[in-house]
């Protein structure tokens, strides 16, 4: 499969963002980070990681992780994972 | 050398005035000397091992950095950040045990490690580049208003900082008083109350032991507050910002949100260097991942005040408390967000239970022993039957003066630390005509100093050490 393109893989990490953290009206911006989202922190961060992997099929590594600084990244990262993982 | 000497007043005012005319470029070079110079005050030997270390990472981070295969750079930054974890574990099992004499901890090992598995860890994760200046990274890790207790900053943070052009010491001259004020003033009046009680846990009244589960956490609040105030204001001096420790910590509404406003460069520390790596390890284990994660990282905040049960107890106590917190959280939002009446019952009770938990849990880190610890909360149910004389006891042990002012102090620290004057005064000053403003600063910073130098001479005669300056 294809990797989506950009508005679509923002599209869907706001759903999986807003079942996560249980907030109906959260949107998601290129440069959203935790700090921008009271409900985020380091306890579910992980939570959304997982959701994250499930919904586009992927893995990502504790060190792609780490270096994240805001949710444009996540898509980035997610658009280079090698399109046979999508 | 003490953040509460004269000795240090004259050390860190001398280092500013050759700061000040200092060029840029040497600037880095100069902290690193003072700070050096700091620390062998303290213990020789201990500097020599602060200095290997040093050196190890900085190679580690050069060969992480360098090195084109990920393979071997992950080998090189995991072998050093267990180098650097056994060398801190030694210490700390080395001070307990009676076969090493009970070998005396290297001022700030704690805190300076911490600064050196960062450093290794993000450049292996692409964070941050390495550093090509030994002697700037050696001054990041020595940093001596940062050497004694923290704030753990980050590489990255300090070194963008690097070389300072401004020193900022209209900000952090109060901000040093203001810590010695709260370590004086308040912990130094309330330590004798505090050491009657924990001194005495077996034999103890119930308003005794109330004292001890309510006050400690306030006292330690303030004396570790106090000790990150002026290590920041000192570091600002030199134009460094410091990352914050605390926000209002007993304001929490639930035990995660304590850990957000306590100690927070240490647990902030704990959630990207041990808590995220293990909740990825563990992440297909759903829940179950999530509980052992919490469990270990609370452990290893206790432990790393020191190897003792009392410590361990507390880490669990934290741990079971914080996954009860995330277990619940979903529930809980829905409970709250479907009845809005409730919502502010549920945040004073969140509160309450809150500080009950953080009380208990310290009981265990300060009590000389678990059993100490068990006895002093079983004579909470032990009631005499008059509170009279039970307080009446209390005040004539904690001497009664001190204990009294101590309180009064703690209450005003709290109407400060909340209604924070310096932002009132801040906005009215922009209003003022420029000879009135340059008045009040400077009539501001004589009468700062001067009370400054009145703190540290009473600090000198009572000599309470801070609790976090052990770590």
């Amino acid at each position: 499969m294809l990797t989506p393109p950009r508005p679509e893989i923002m599209e869907a990490l706001t759903a999986v963002f807003r079942e996560v953290l249980d907030e109906p009206a959260l949107t998601l911006r290129e440069d959203t980070t935790a700090d921008d989202v009271a409900s985020w922190d380091s306890l579910n961060h992980i939570d959304l990681i997982v959701a994250v992997e499930r919904k586009f099929k992927v893995k990502f590594t504790t060190r792609e992780i780490a270096s994240l600084r805001n949710v444009g990244e996540l898509a980035t990262l997610i658009q280079q994972k090698p399109a046979a993982q999508h | 050398m003490t953040f509460t000497s004269v000795q240090f007043l004259v050390f860190t005012s001398a280092t500013l005035v050759l700061y000040r005319f200092c060029p840029l470029r040497f600037r880095a070079a100069l902290l690193l000397v003072a700070s050096y110079l700091f620390y062998w005050t303290w213990s020789p030997l201990a500097a020599a091992g602060m200095a290997a270390a040093t050196l190890l990472a900085f190679l580690a981070g050069k060969s992480v950095q360098g090195e084109d295969s990920p393979h071997r750079a992950k080998i090189t930054a995991t072998v050093v950040i267990c180098l650097l974890t056994a060398y801190l574990a030694f210490f700390k099992i080395a001070a307990v045990l009676p076969r090493f004499g009970r070998l005396a901890l290297p001022l700030g090992l704690s805190y300076y490690t911490f600064k050196l598995m960062s450093y290794v860890m993000d450049i292996y994760w692409g964070k941050i580049e390495r550093q090509r200046d030994l002697f700037a990274f050696a001054a990041y890790v020595a940093f001596f208003p940062q050497i004694v207790a923290g704030p753990i900053q980050r590489p990255g943070q300090f070194m963008d900082q690097l070389p300072p052009k401004k020193t900022a010491i209209s900000m952090g001259v109060p901000r040093i008083a203001w810590g010695l004020a709260k370590k004086v003033l308040i912990a130094g009046n309330l330590a004798a109350a505090i050491a009657y009680v924990f001194g005495n846990a077996g034999s103890l009244h119930t308003v005794e032991a109330l004292a001890a589960l309510y006050l400690f956490p306030l006292y330690m609040y303030v004396d570790f507050s106090a000790l990150t105030d002026i290590a920041i204001g000192v570091a600002l001096l030199f134009g460094i910002e410091s990352p914050e420790n605390f926000n209002r910590p007993f304001t929490a509404s639930s035990i995660s949100d304590y850990w957000r406003r306590w100690h927070m460069s240490l647990t902030t520390w704990l959630a990207d260097y041990v808590f995220t790596p293990l909740r990825m390890a563990t992440r297909s284990a759903g829940k179950a991942g999530l509980a052992f994660s919490i469990t270990v990282n609370m452990v290893a905040i206790g432990l790393w005040h020191g190897v003792a049960w009392g410590y361990l107890v507390f880490g669990l106590i934290h741990a079971a408390a914080l996954i009860a917190d995330s277990f619940t959280v979903r529930w809980r939002t829905r409970l709250f967000n479907a009845n809005p009446r409730l919502d502010a019952w549920g945040k004073l009770f969140g509160v309450l239970i809150t500080f009950h938990v953080v009380g208990v849990a310290l009981v265990f880190f300060r009590a000389p022993s678990v059993m100490e610890a068990l006895a002093l909360l079983r004579h909470i149910f032990l009631f005499s039957g008059s509170v009279n004389a039970e307080l009446a006891h209390l005040f004539a042990m904690a001497g009664a003066r001190a204990f009294l002012a101590g309180l009064v102090g703690l209450a005003v620290m709290e109407l400060v630390e909340r209604y924070r004057p310096d932002r009132w005064w801040a906005r009215l000053e922009v209003a003022l005509p420029w000879w009135l403003r340059r008045l009040a600063a400077t009539t501001g910073t004589v009468l700062m100093l001067a009370g400054i130098f009145i703190l540290l001479v009473r600090a000198e005669r009572e000599a309470t050490p801070f609790l976090y300056q052990i770590f």
